[in-house]
């Protein structure tokens, strides 16, 4: 029994058992990331993933999507885009103006209602002077003469467009977009966001 | 706790491997060590490991999931087991940074509850929300699928009753009712109502709050 001791003591075995298991948790977290990084298309800086949720996932989509998006719905029923970068890649932040145009008929297609969040890059609503954390269908955004859509993302409000501004916060942000009931071109894959156009 | 890792993540995974390096460089330099023993520890617990925290990370999820709905429920008062519990309030900034809410949408109204189905089946009322967006999304918390919806896509906005049962019930299923069948006997569910203005959020809560679970002996039909 001393001998045993002796030889794990010698052998360091509980370090080895903490350092594999660090290192396990760091890998296991390294996969699910890349997992759902093959997992997720991006185009124009958006990002969203169809497959979370759904029946028929492998081992290393579930751990992924229950890391990254736990309990999401279905696409069928709620579509979500991310982005935290603009139309040049470069990241999203406060000291910088942005306008996100919508053509006329380029809004998500869906069947109960769009939004667009803006949160602290870890994913939380941030508190703003006008109390607004997303417009969207039901926040009476203003359109354009060509039934476009503009949405002011900026720190101080766009003089005449104050119903169409989401206030950003002084550092980095992350905007979601969400589709619920979202329309065959987003199941499909044909339909893309804008980027978000960085105003020179 | 949470936040500060999702900020931070970066900078804590590169301490944490300093002092993992730092721990092993002084093992391999202190003389008399058995360092083959160490590697093959070290490299087998990394391995299995790895495949374990993949494999069991839904059920890590999920079981978290349910000690925060059973314990703190959404904002700290629980929610039972087979209870459907409605968040009065929309999603703001204002939220707790523990709180999920504080990441969800400020359109919709949440509902949450936690099912236990081994000690028999659950009926599941919905009102009729006339042609409002909502959902009740069936989650199975051994791998993350949802295995069924209730709601505007797949049921329709009418009033109806659904039985909510775990794998091998048998027994009958009530005329007009429709059956849900579960693959285990944990269910994680979700509920979302849409509000349509600041306005609505009254008649929204009303509606979310009659989403409800009645276990299958004390049910009684209502219309």
């Amino acid at each position: 029994m001393a001998h045993i001791l002796i030889t794990l003591n010698n052998a360091h075995v509980v370090q080895a058992i903490i350092i594999g298991a660090v290192l396990a948790f760091l890998t296991a977290n390294v996969i699910m990331n890349a997992v759902m990084k093959a997992m997720t298309t991006t185009v124009n800086g958006w990002s969203i993933t169809l497959k979370c949720g759904q029946p028929g996932n492998s081992l290393l989509q579930k751990a992924a999507c229950a890391r990254i998006l736990p309990a999401v719905n279905g696409v069928q029923e709620a579509a979500y885009w991310t982005t935290t970068v603009d139309n040049a890649g470069r990241a999203l932040n406060g000291q910088h103006t942005y306008i996100l145009h919508f053509t006329a008929g380029q809004i998500p297609p869906n069947a109960a209602f769009w939004s667009l969040t803006l949160t602290d890059v870890a994913g939380y609503m941030v508190k703003n002077p006008i109390d607004r954390s997303s417009v969207g269908s039901r926040s009476g955004l203003v359109p354009n003469a060509d039934n476009s859509i503009d949405i002011y993302l900026q720190h101080v409000a766009p003089a005449g467009h104050e119903p169409n501004w989401l206030p950003v916060p002084a550092g980095n942000f992350k905007l979601m977009l969400r589709a619920y009931l979202p329309g065959r071109a987003v199941l499909d894959g044909t339909y893309h966001v804008p980027p978000i156009m960085k105003v020179q | 706790m949470n936040r500060l890792i999702l900020k931070y993540g970066y900078p804590i995974t590169v301490a944490i491997l300093a002092v993992l390096a730092w721990v092993t460089y002084r093992i391999f330099t202190t003389g008399g060590s058995d360092h083959a023993t160490f590697i093959v520890v070290a490299v087998l617990v990394w391995g299995i490991g790895t495949f374990l925290f993949l494999y069991l990370w839904p059920m890590m999820t999920y079981s978290a999931f349910k000690r925060a709905i059973v314990r703190y429920g959404f904002d700290g008062s629980p929610i039972p087991i087979n209870t459907m519990y409605a968040v009065p309030r929309l999603a703001s900034p204002a939220e707790p940074n523990s709180s999920l809410l504080g990441t969800g949408t400020d359109n919709l109204l949440y509902i949450g509850g936690w099912l236990d189905l081994a000690k028999g089946p659950l009926v599941l009322h919905v009102p009729d929300m006339g042609d409002r967006y909502y959902s009740v999304q069936f989650t199975d918390p051994s791998d993350g699928t949802n295995f069924a919806y209730v709601g505007k896509r797949t049921t329709g906005t009418e009033v109806g009753d659904y039985l909510v049962c775990g794998p091998g019930w048998q027994g009958k299923v009530a005329q007009g009712m429709s059956q849900i069948i579960s693959p285990h006997h944990s269910v994680l569910v979700m509920g979302r109502v849409l509000v349509e203005s600041d306005s609505d959020l009254a008649t929204a809560y009303a509606l979310a709050k009659q989403i409800q679970l009645t276990p299958l002996p004390q049910w009684q039909p209502k219309h």
